[in-house]
């Protein structure tokens, strides 16, 4: 156990690492030092990517015409959050997906008839940062962002889509059986596969 | 020692943030008693994190930056006098005095009724439940609590059931469940828990649709479980 942690250290300070990429050294001159300039560069690169992601998933409860408030929103979070952020932690872009995620589910909740305001938990609660608070954790999942994503492109068609469909689209696994007419269990076990192969080539490095 | 974990796709439909909110809450509690599974969802975000990264692309406008740079700036402005309210209201005190519910997980925590106890009904003579509002209507979210050494009327499920362990343990026909063991129930499945001879058993539970009692005792009580959500 010791071991793998100072290599995961050892690792950490290697150049190339996901801790030095553009986007994370960005969000921590926002965070640290509330810099406006390094924050409009990361409008620039992420503000398309986050309605990119809202207009490929329109939906009663979030439609297209949304996405600009849920930029705004997210990037607004963005800002006033970014004092927490670690780069040691996690890329910008996973946080920002946290973000994101956790501002969308706000927004579906706003508008649905399901919720019931009396409850004093929210969004932040449920998905809440504290609980990532361990070192380990830490430095072994920054490292990984970069092969997560080369791993991503070399999946079967399929699970590819699958997972997509979870994690862009906002769909529960048995929301997409109904669209697809797949049996549940077919959904399942493409994600299931799809995360099982990208575990696995982590474990391979 | 946690020996029962949320399984992949629950974890994955969590962190897409599309698993229901009464799910999630479980999830959380089990994650605060579980560094494995926080280690999977650290994964499972950078996988989100990734496809984020690489996704499409559409034009924002130069309004929504506009916009946003004034609502930083009045927000700026307005936190001067803005002061964080960061220590949680006090409980009520019939349930600050009660042992079982001290140190719990603070999601749970906040599920806690703040100006009033608690109300627990009997469900059986060794089964007691609260009901929890917890801002959705599709589940209901309860505490439940099995006096030490009571077993619990053989019981199905109409729906899906997840239970977290908070405190104490129970056992049933497939195992022993200690704090932060994670169950799901299907429906359908029949079962029959007991709790440990030595402390009561404190269990977050969520279930979809109304848990029937099977057997004689169960016909009797069955009237006190209509599921009712909050
Ligand atoms: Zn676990």
């Amino acid at each position: 156990m010791t071991q793998t942690l100072m290599n995961h250290m050892k690792g950490d300070e290697s150049p190339g690492g996901v801790r030095d990429d553009t986007w994370s050294r960005l969000l921590m001159q926002v965070g640290q030092e509330r810099s406006q300039q390094a924050f409009a560069r990361l409008f620039g690169h992420f503000a398309p990517l986050i309605k990119g992601f809202c207009l490929a998933n329109p939906s009663s409860s979030l439609p297209g015409e949304a996405a600009d408030e849920l930029v705004q929103e997210v990037m607004f979070k963005v800002w006033t959050k970014a004092p927490s952020y670690d780069a040691s932690k996690a890329a910008a872009s996973t946080w920002i997906f946290t973000v994101m995620r956790n501002c969308r589910i706000d927004m579906i909740r706003r508008n649905s008839r399901h919720q019931v305001n009396s409850a004093d938990v929210e969004v932040d609660d449920i998905w809440d940062e504290e609980l990532d608070h361990q070192p380990f954790v830490r430095l072994q999942q920054a490292r990984n962002e970069e092969m997560i994503q080369r791993s991503f492109a070399t999946l079967p068609i399929e699970q590819k889509q699958a997972l997509t469909q979870v994690y862009m689209q906002g769909k529960s696994h048995s929301e997409i059986a109904e669209e697809t007419g797949l049996p549940l269990g077919t959904v399942k076990s493409r994600v299931r596969m799809g995360l099982k192969k990208i575990q696995a080539s982590l474990g391979k490095r | 020692m946690i020996k029962h974990h949320p399984d992949h796709n629950l974890l994955t439909e969590y962190c897409a943030g599309t698993l229901d909110w009464a799910l999630c809450l479980g999830i959380t509690t089990h994650l605060h008693f579980c560094s494995e599974c926080r280690n999977t969802v650290a994964h499972l975000n950078s996988i989100g994190g990734s496809l984020l990264a690489q996704g499409p692309q559409e034009q924002v406008s130069q309004d929504v930056f506009t916009n946003l740079m004034a609502q930083i700036q009045a927000r700026e402005t307005a936190a001067v006098e803005f002061v964080a309210q960061s220590t949680e209201p006090p409980l009520h005190p019939s349930i600050s005095k009660d042992r079982m519910l001290t140190n719990l997980p603070k999601v749970v925590r906040k599920l806690l009724p703040k100006d009033k106890a608690l109300r627990w009904q009997t469900v059986s003579p060794n089964l007691k439940m609260a009901r929890l509002t917890a801002g959705q209507d599709k589940y209901e979210v309860a505490f439940h609590r099995i006096c030490s050494g009571g077993k619990v009327a053989q019981h199905d499920h109409g729906g899906l059931e997840v239970t977290v362990v908070l405190k104490g343990s129970f056992s049933d026909g497939d195992g022993i469940y200690t704090p932060g063991d994670f169950l799901v129930r299907q429906p359908g499945e029949v079962h029959r828990p007991t709790a440990a001879q030595n402390e009561d058993c404190l269990c977050f539970s969520i279930c979809e649709a109304p848990v029937r009692l099977t057997g004689l005792l169960g016909r009797l009580v069955n009237p006190f479980l209509s599921v009712k959500p909050a």
